[in-house]
């Protein structure tokens, strides 16, 4: 039975659990520390793990002596990339990633990127690892190594990958063309007569842009335990997608999917660092090697160098005309992908996806090109492809309307797709209001209002893929007491993905919510969801999450109707019964009648799966997550520090299930937006990280906060999630630093960089020959 | 003796309860309470003092375990999130975070309360620029720290209350 | 990792003295830790013996004596921060100290390991320089007074031989007339620039003048140039500019992650600039 249709614009009424902004369900354990994240739990027998880590950018190995390492007090094993290829891992193929399989579990014979693993040592205890890594002895032979995109694209510039790309499992994206050079993936689109249009426009605004390698930081690094046993390889780890994760490590072990279990506690924050594989083959090598389980801890400036945000550089041009129409655009995006593929093939895809802005084009043409470089694999973060383009689309948009004598934000309303318009060919129509949305937001930075001086105002505008692949499954298992178990395999990374889950099934099952039991992920027990990320969770997870509790009540309604010979129709569910007029039977009494005995138990499933075509990435979103953002800044022309005054943002999510929780998402992930724009950057020297700590890499703190911040609830009922619902928490970041470079712009610094450190801003606007303040007395 | 092998005994008091260990001069506090006490409240992170995860009291102190010797705890009072509610009752803070909804991933959360604790201590009913000054050197990747500062404020508030 | 090391708990200076000179290059203080730890954490440092001074007792007073204050060397910044002699005899120390890293630092970090660490990014060397401070090291049963502005001489380089342990810093009363002030710029853990000054006016005239410009070079430093600027002359807004863009231009600045060296000078300047006109007001509120 499928979820009650809506009528457009209307906000269904429910039972009172969904729309409230409930407790959190795993708020009392987090508060008192009883919280377990992966670093939390002990394996009988465990061993500490520790990698060594190249320290070129490129090299071949000529030596590896692990043997001195091997026989110091407490080590039990060391792996090497020499094993991969011996008979402990007979039937191992000893490469791995979902887009393209071109990463080894640990170098073999050489190394791409200064960090990647060469060995990785397991001992009773992590002193005892730390010391063997030392008496590891490793001659490298020094390779020419290309660390910049430039240099990697230049003639003559040393291969990364030799031989054909191996496509993976996931990438999702069609067929994966094999490019050249260290090309990792080619994304191009292209629609209307480009040269026309911009032949015919009035103004034209180009410019080259840079955009910085970023960190996720999320605060648990990277942890895993693997143990093998008799009946296959248990990971427990902070996986964002378990279910991925686990057929990549059934395909590297050569093992049946159902010999592999990933087990997933409290995950310390994700933000996409922690998504597909990470550590987790490494981790497992390492156990079959030992004989013992094995855990691994990333220090944070090894987590640094696991993954991270591409860094970027754009050329883009926009045209339009005098009246204020936008016409063309063009955009060439070059995406620094590392060493390794990971996530590159589709932050290139979306990155090219987000360069047009929800704008009405005559015509568009984009190329993005994600590219391999001797520097630490780029993967996914937060709202990328938005995240890198937005603040560039929106600063020409702003750019051109300036020249058109038309205020920025009437020129948005002028050129912004309305809901039902094609965003992109053969794709999902816009499902938002997105001139609704950047109205509120300019209003609630007092858009249009008197400034003081050094003040500046922007918004911006954009649009995200969300979604990824609409692939999830939930199940409900009604016990014989009338509390309910919800296995659902979806990771709890912060976002309060549980939380919501248990408002569904209490609203649907009419149960109170602490008769409901949610656990995290485990591939042995709760059933398959593609992952967690790109914002799909409560969308398509708690949408199959929904069918299973309204897939359970029917059972229930059918139960009754036996029992009292009515028809269903007649019957309602409420307060954990099942209603005829006054006369009710209890889910623990219609388990009983059913089963003939105090027992048993009922169990309710649902299912999301493309309605049409395959779910591919070409074919949809799901659903488009909407970038609106707003900032008023001051500049300190003496130092060209800037003080955010007022942020906000719009979270429009179709219907809000838990509404403190979508405005606690929006808070966070404005605040990273902020640190992005602002000073996260990681620097690079020759693909050597040089502010691998979090002394020398900044992120927010509360004295970064802007004086006020506004999320703007809207709620059209135009998602296809529960209730009306579509997903949020990754478009403010990317909103916010194109809002911020806006505000910047209304003060006459165009900026064409990231992030904006004061250092950065107070050139800019020296060279524009801006007098600084006069000194404070 | 090199130092190598656990060579000193110590006696502390963890959450009101005596502890004695042997331990090396060179274990960090921060592992001697998660791996050694089993309290896995405090968590490690940046490793570098700067993020707040690690954060234990010692005789009231906000500290970072994960550079401070275990040996600095000798004779001393060792408070961590574990210790925090009493006798089955939730700190005010703890119970103003879940209502304030001040917790998303919970890595940053013990350190978090156990700071504002100290706060409470010393500015009972602080208002939000205080609070906002106060958690500037303690880390929160998921929230946006605003509704940890408006849960801190409540739990002042409340605090305060209750004692007038 | 930390490697094994003893601890080694002196109940005297002289007997911590005794201590370091036995182990010699083994051997290092150990106070508060906040910046030991991590080194010796990331191998940048081995000591096989730490010579715990907080079990000498007493190293952490601070006390007016006279015409100056002792501020001992275990103080921590959080005491500094509170201890109101301090925020009546210098509260630029104190304004500095409760600025130090971050309050968990400040709680057990020391005011004499953060001399002795000399790390360049750091605040509270450059308000003693600018105040005349002096540093007392002890080495057995014999004192040496250093003037703070001739401790440092390098990147986390002092003049303190092994053997000798600081033991407290003596900051000189306030003159009548005098008015001192800090002004920092932060963008990360660390101060990228700290420019102190201290000014002393006789009527109109300014007849004194120290200017310490530190985290932007090796070490801390006096910029004569600015302070010439200033003596005899009349604390006017010219007058003061003329004397913050020297210290901009005269002091010795290194390039690093925390910015360009043209950045820097230029900061250093508007810092200067802001102390400057501070210390001004505060001389003159002070008045006579």
């Amino acid at each position: 039975m499928s979820a009650p249709r809506l009528t457009k614009g209307a906000v269904p009424a429910t039972r009172g659990v969904v729309g409230t902004s409930m407790r959190r369900v795993d708020a009392a354990e987090k508060v008192t520390g009883a919280a377990r994240f992966t670093g939390d739990l002990v394996v009988p027998g465990m061993l500490h793990g520790r990698v060594l880590r190249s320290p070129h950018p490129h090299a071949r190995i000529a030596r590896l002596d692990i043997a001195a390492a091997e026989r110091m007090p407490g080590v039990q094993a060391v792996l090497t990339g020499g094993d991969l290829l011996g008979a402990t891992f007979a039937g191992t193929d000893p490469y791995y990633g979902h887009a393209i399989k071109d990463r080894p579990i640990v170098a073999i014979d050489r190394v791409r990127f200064a960090g990647e693993p060469v060995a990785a040592v397991a001992a009773d205890d992590l002193a005892a690892a730390d010391e063997a890594l030392l008496a590891i002895q490793v001659d490298y032979i020094d390779l020419p190594a290309v660390t910049t995109v430039q240099a990697a694209l230049a003639a003559g510039a040393p291969r990364l990958h030799e031989g054909p790309l191996r496509p993976g499992l996931f990438h999702g994206l069609g067929e994966l063309r094999l490019e050249e050079g260290n090309i990792c993936y080619h994304y191009h689109f292209a629609r209307g007569d480009l040269n026309r249009a911009f032949a015919g426009a009035d103004e034209v605004v180009e410019g080259e842009y840079t955009f910085p390698a970023v960190y996720q930081y999320a605060m648990e690094p990277h942890t895993v335990i693997a143990q093998w046993g008799a009946d296959g390889l248990t990971v427990w780890a902070c996986c964002q997608h378990p279910y991925l994760v686990r057929a990549e490590l059934a395909d590297v072990f050569g093992l049946p999917l159902s010999a592999v279990r990933i087990i997933v506690p409290y995950i310390g924050g994700g933000f996409g660092s922690k998504s597909y594989t990470k550590m987790e083959p490494i981790t497992a090598a390492l156990a079959r090697k030992a004989g013992r389980p094995v855990r691994i801890v990333n220090r944070v400036d090894e987590a640094m160098v696991t993954t991270r945000r591409h860094n970027m550089t754009c050329t883009m041009r926009t045209g339009a005309m005098r009246d204020g129409l936008v016409v063309a655009r063009q955009c060439r995006i070059w995406l620094d992908t590392g060493a390794y593929a990971d996530n590159g093939p589709r932050v290139a895809a979306t990155a090219g996806d987000a360069a047009p802005g929800p704008y009405r084009w005559q015509a568009v043409d984009v190329d993005a090109w994600a590219v391999y470089t001797n520097t630490p694999p780029a993967g996914s973060y937060r709202a990328f492809g938005a995240a890198h383009l937005s603040w560039i689309g929106e600063s020409q948009i702003d750019a051109l309307a300036r020249k058109v004598a038309l205020d920025p934000l009437e020129f948005r309303q002028r050129n912004l797709l309305r809901p039902g318009e094609e965003v992109r060919p053969g794709g999902k129509p816009l499902d938002a209001d997105l001139i609704g949305d950047v109205t509120k937001v300019a209003a609630a930075i007092g858009w249009g209002g008197p400034k003081p001086p050094l003040v500046g105002r922007g918004v911006s505008v954009g649009l995200l893929t969300a979604g990824a692949h609409p692939v999830s499954t939930a199940a409900i298992r009604l016990q014989a007491d009338g509390t309910a178990v919800l296995l659902v395999s979806t990771s709890e990374l912060g976002q309060g993905a549980r939380t919501v889950f248990t408002q569904i099934v209490a609203e649907e099952l009419a149960l109170p919510p602490d008769r409901i039991r949610v656990m995290g992920a485990d591939t042995l027990f709760t059933p398959y969801d593609r992952s967690t990320g790109a914002s799909r969770s409560t969308t398509l997870a708690g949408k199959a999450v929904q069918h299973a509790a309204v897939n359970l009540c029917e059972q229930l309604l059918e139960i009754a109707a036996s029992a009292w010979g009515l028809p269903r129709a007649s019957l309602a569910v409420r307060d954990g019964a099942v209603w005829h007029e006054t006369e009710r039977l209890s889910y623990p009494d219609l388990i009983k009648k059913h089963f003939g005995m105090v027992g048993g138990e009922l169990i309710g499933r649902g299912e999301v799966r493309p309605q049409h075509g395959t779910g591919s990435y070409a074919e949809g979103p799901v659903f488009w997550e909407v970038c609106v953002g707003g900032a008023e800044v001051e500049l300190d022309p003496q130092t060209g520090q800037i003080r955010v005054r007022r942020l906000a943002s719009v979270a429009d999510v179709g219907k809000a299930i838990n509404p403190q929780l979508v405005e606690a998402q929006e808070e966070g992930a404005c605040l990273q937006g902020l640190g992005n724009a602002l000073f996260e950057e990681m620097l690079f020297e020759d693909g050597h990280l040089v502010n691998g700590s979090l002394l020398e890499y900044r992120v927010p703190t509360t004295a970064d906060l802007p004086d006020e911040f506004r999320s703007i609830l809207v709620e059209n009922a135009d998602g296809p999630g529960p209730y009306g619902a579509k997903g949020v928490g990754e478009g403010a970041l990317a909103a916010v630093p194109a809002a911020i470079v806006n505000a910047l712009a209304d003060l006459g610094i165009d900026m064409r960089q990231l992030p904006l450190t004061p250092e950065r801003v107070w050139r800019r606007a020296r060279e524009l020959g801006l007098a600084p303040r006069r000194d404070r007395s | 003796m090199d130092g190598r092998a656990p060579s000193m005994r110590i006696a502390l008091t963890v959450n009101g309860r005596p502890v004695e260990a042997a331990i090396e001069p060179r274990e960090l506090l921060l592992d001697f309470i998660r791996d050694r006490l089993g309290l896995t409240g405090a968590k490690r992170s940046c490793d570098v003092q700067v993020c707040g995860v690690c954060t234990v009291l010692l005789d009231g102190q906000a500290v970072s375990a994960c550079c401070t010797l275990a040996y600095e705890a000798r004779g001393r009072e060792v408070t961590t999130i574990e210790g925090l509610a009493a006798g089955g009752h939730l700190h005010p803070l703890q119970e103003a975070f879940i209502a304030h909804a001040a917790v998303q991933c919970g890595f940053c959360t013990p350190g978090m309360i156990l700071t504002a604790a100290t706060l409470l201590q010393d500015v009972p009913a602080p208002t939000p620029e205080q609070v906002k000054a106060y958690l500037k050197g303690t880390l929160c990747r998921c929230t946006g720290y605003w509704k940890i500062i408006e849960a801190v404020v409540a739990a002042g508030r409340r605090t305060q209350e209750a004692r007038e | 990792m930390l490697q094994p090391f003893e601890i080694h708990e002196p109940a005297t200076v002289a007997e911590a003295s005794r201590l370091l000179a036995r182990h010699g290059d083994d051997a290092t203080v150990y106070a508060g830790g906040t910046e030991l730890i991590p080194v010796m954490r990331d191998g940048l440092a081995q000591y096989r013996h730490l010579v715990n001074i907080k079990t000498v007792p007493g190293l952490d007073a601070i006390a007016p004596a006279g015409e100056m204050l002792r501020i001992g060397a275990l103080a921590t910044h959080r005491m500094i921060e509170r201890s109101p002699a301090i925020r009546a005899h210098a509260p630029v120390l104190a304004q500095v100290a409760a600025g130090v890293a971050n309050l968990r630092v400040r709680n057990v970090g020391t005011l004499g390991g953060n001399l002795c660490f000399a790390e360049p990014h750091s605040d509270p060397a450059a308000v003693l320089i600018a105040q005349g401070a002096t540093l007392v090291l002890a080495r057995s049963d014999a004192e040496r007074r250093v003037n703070a502005d001739g401790f440092f001489v390098g990147i986390q380089q002092t003049v303190r031989m092994p053997d000798e342990v600081l033991v407290r810093v003596e900051v000189p009363a306030r003159r009548p007339g005098a008015g001192a002030a800090y002004a920092r710029f932060a963008l990360h853990e660390r101060p990228t620039a700290g420019v102190a000054a201290v000014v002393v006016l006789d009527g109109d005239a300014v007849t004194a003048a120290r200017v310490t410009v530190g985290s932007v070079g090796p070490v801390p430093a006096r910029v004569p140039e600015a302070e010439e600027a200033l003596v005899g002359r009349r604390p006017d807004p010219e007058v003061l500019r003329e004397a913050a863009g020297r210290a901009g231009g005269a002091v010795e600045v290194l390039e690093d992650l925390y910015g360009s060296v043209e950045y820097k000078r230029h900061i250093v300047t508007v810092l200067a600039s802001h102390a400057l006109d501070e210390a001004v007001a505060r001389a003159r509120g002070r008045g006579h």
